[in-house]
């Protein structure tokens, strides 16, 4: 019985991850479509019986039973999911579903059937954790509650489902029946299962009733990814729209004790999974549905309790060294593709190894820049002697009159002030400057003089080069001496060749400055 | 590239402060050299303000008592709030030691075994490869021995950032020293 349930839910360890590829790949809404279809006709023919209720109650006590035990047991967990699901699969999936090897489909399909069955299991209202089954396990309804909530939670990436509760009222037979007739919409529309606040919304929204018809699920299906996005819907309101149609089957009636405790199980370890396959959907490329949620989770994984959820690929390990080994290494190649962009000739690069070997020759070639421009900083003579009181009582002067400018400010400031400095020597060129009314033209050609050497990205600096092409090499000097002035070189000496310097450009800056 | 002129800012601020402080001898261009490429490295390390490892590994490393530019970093450093961090860092970089020497004794003896055995399986190789260049990373970022692989890409990140800054604007200023000796 239990090989049955794992062959029908298609959930085999090795089954060819291609298949969901290629299946999610296709036009998912046709193949859903006539998936769902096909169920309808499935679930009305293998409509649970209370057998199958029973079966899938003791599926999900065993179930229950195993989560607690491995608490932090991420691949327990997960695996504890696929086996539920498995047998919610196989309990109302005696029919042939196209697609059966995949375990959403399959369970999507076993769970529309038991939506004809009186809600046994009365899944808990308050779900305190993202449910990580996809939505296509929404047709979950071997426990109308519990299949739906699974289902949906488990799409959806289990990232911030904390504090999400869902509100899980009683729940009408009806709504799920309405749900019934898109079993499989919701997982077409699985592909991006967003963070947890979707999740959240469709817990939220999973308690709350569903009146929609089946019409608008599909369409609430479609709206799904948009939806899915949306942070937490209030748990309060029991609209459909904010959870993500692909569970329509969450409003299902109330679920029995045991299957909400199955289901909070199985919502944490589809947490996890969906977390984890998520990541590892996007390396594998998976066609599970369950990998749209990876998509979200990738960004930034936020371990809903303690734990980090991941789910397991289909065809991977479900040990917790490799789901946790999965997340790790989706973390690296996300920091690895921000380093490819940040290297220039990083993106043409393929692989790790290769793409290290770059970073490190653009680290060591820039530290040996540093090492090179600090050596010919140290060979440049020193200059003017730095009057560091100047410097500072420039900064406040200046630093009203160029707001726009305030990137380089200090450097304004020490050139303005270094500039102050100069009409010492030159008071009748350098007064207005000194006094520190320059006109804002005149302040402005000075600042953005600077700004080009430090900040050449600047655009209003651009403009000012092009005027002043004699200018920039008058400030430069400034800025040049300023750094000087700390190696404390002999004023004396330099000052008279400093002011030399000086009064060739002085004219020329005078002439800019009466600009 | 994305626009860091306030890092520049911020930088330049820095170094100009620290460049003020120190005494800078006179004699040797070489010592020059030292004393400026140090203020700038502590410049850039400061403007992160202890959030990134580096950085703070960088202050550590060049306040260590015992280390010839100490009485330079010291100026540098001066009244900023660096010392605090430099000094907290003291724990954390004796746990971060023996964590590199267990590390160490650890890849002698991986090592050691991986001679023995043949690894023929490309996976294999390609894993070695990529840890082999982990390791020369490792070695080049300042404190990246004591990150772990995710710690590691962060601060390579922020590190070629604060890197770029760092010669952009000392190229700027060669150049305009360049400039305003002709």
């Amino acid at each position: 019985m239990e090989n049955q349930f794992f062959l029908n839910a298609g959930i085999p360890v090795h089954a060819p991850p291609s298949q969901f590829g290629s299946f999610l790949s296709s036009s998912p809404m046709s193949d859903w479509q006539s998936l769902s279809s096909a169920m309808e006709i499935q679930s009305q023919d293998c409509f649970p019986t209370t057998d199958y209720g029973l079966q899938y109650e003791s599926a999900l006590s065993s179930m229950v039973s195993s989560p607690t035990a491995s608490n932090c047991n991420i691949s327990g967990d997960s695996l504890m999911i696929r086996e539920l699901i498995g047998k919610l699969g196989s309990i109302g999936n005696s029919g042939e579903i196209p697609r059966h090897s995949q375990p959403m489909l399959a369970a999507s399909s076993c769970y529309s059937t038991p939506l004809n069955s009186p809600p046994e299991l009365n899944l808990p209202l308050p779900l305190p954790k993202p449910m990580g089954l996809n939505s296509s396990v929404a047709d979950f309804s071997a426990d109308p509650g519990f299949a739906e909530r699974a289902a949906k939670f488990s799409c959806f990436g289990s990232r911030s489902l904390n504090g999400r509760t869902t509100q899980f009222g009683p729940k009408d037979n009806g709504e799920i029946a309405a749900y019934r007739s898109n079993p499989l919409t919701p997982n077409a529309k699985l592909p991006r299962v967003s963070s947890s606040p979707a999740i959240k919304a469709m817990a939220s929204q999973v308690g709350g009733t569903n009146k929609n018809t089946p019409l608008q699920d599909r369409s609430q299906l479609v709206n799904f990814q948009e939806e899915s996005t949306v942070s937490e819907q209030n748990p309060g309101s029991r609209k459909r729209k904010a959870v993500p149609k692909a569970k329509p089957k969450e409003t299902s009636p109330s679920p029995s004790p045991n299957a909400s405790k199955v289901t909070e199980a199985m919502e944490t370890s589809n947490e996890k999974r969906c977390k984890l396959s998520e990541s590892n959907g996007n390396e594998n490329g998976s066609g599970k549905a369950e990998k749209d949620a990876k998509g979200s989770n990738t960004k930034a994984p936020e371990p809903p309790k303690d734990y980090i959820h991941v789910r397991a690929r289909r065809g991977q390990a479900t040990d917790s060294h490799s789901l946790a080994e999965r997340v790790r290494r989706e973390k690296i190649s996300e920091r690895m593709k921000l380093l490819q962009n940040l290297v220039p000739g990083c993106n043409k690069v393929t692989g790790k190894a290769l793409m290290l070997d770059e970073i490190i020759n653009y680290v060591q070639s820039l530290q040996r820049q540093v090492e090179f421009l600090s050596m010919k900083l140290a060979s440049v003579n020193t200059r003017l002697d730095f009057n560091v009181e100047s410097l500072m009582s420039k900064d406040q002067i200046f630093q009203s009159s160029n707001p726009s400018l305030q990137p380089i400010f200090p450097i304004n400031s020490s050139a303005s002030a270094f500039l102050g400095h100069q009409p010492q020597q030159n008071p009748p060129l350098h007064g207005n400057i000194a006094n520190g009314t320059m006109s804002p033209c005149s302040v402005d050609p000075l600042d953005t003089a600077i700004c080009p050497k430090l900040s050449t990205h600047l655009p209003q600096i651009n403009q000012f080069i092009e005027t002043l092409p004699q200018y920039p090499e008058f400030c430069e000097g400034d800025l040049e001496s300023l750094v000087q002035m700390g190696f404390g070189q002999n004023q004396s000496q330099e000052m008279p060749l400093h002011s030399q310097n000086f009064h060739g450009s002085n004219q020329v800056s005078d002439m800019k400055v009466e600009l | 590239m994305r626009p860091h002129s306030s890092l520049k800012q911020e930088f330049l601020k820095e170094w100009i402060k620290g460049l003020q402080r120190c005494s800078f001898p006179k004699k040797s261009i070489l010592e020059r050299k030292k004393a400026i490429k140090l203020s700038a490295d502590i410049a850039m390390a400061s403007a992160r303000n202890g959030t990134t490892c580096w950085s703070r590994a960088l202050i550590s490393s060049a306040a260590k008592d015992g280390s010839d530019n100490n009485h330079l970093v010291k100026q540098i450093l001066g009244p900023e709030s660096d010392r605090p961090a430099v000094e907290n860092k003291a724990p954390a970089r004796q746990a971060s030691v023996c964590k590199k020497i267990l590390k160490r004794s650890c890849r002698i003896r991986r090592r050691g075994r991986r001679k023995c055995g043949a690894a023929a399986a490309p996976s294999s190789i390609a894993k070695h490869l990529v840890k082999k260049r982990r390791q020369i990373l490792r070695s080049l970022i300042p404190g990246g021995e004591f990150m772990n692989e995710i710690c590691l890409i962060e601060e390579t990140l922020d590190y070629i950032t604060s890197l770029r800054v760092q010669v952009d604007v000392m190229r700027s200023l060669a150049t305009a020293s360049v400039r305003g000796t002709e």
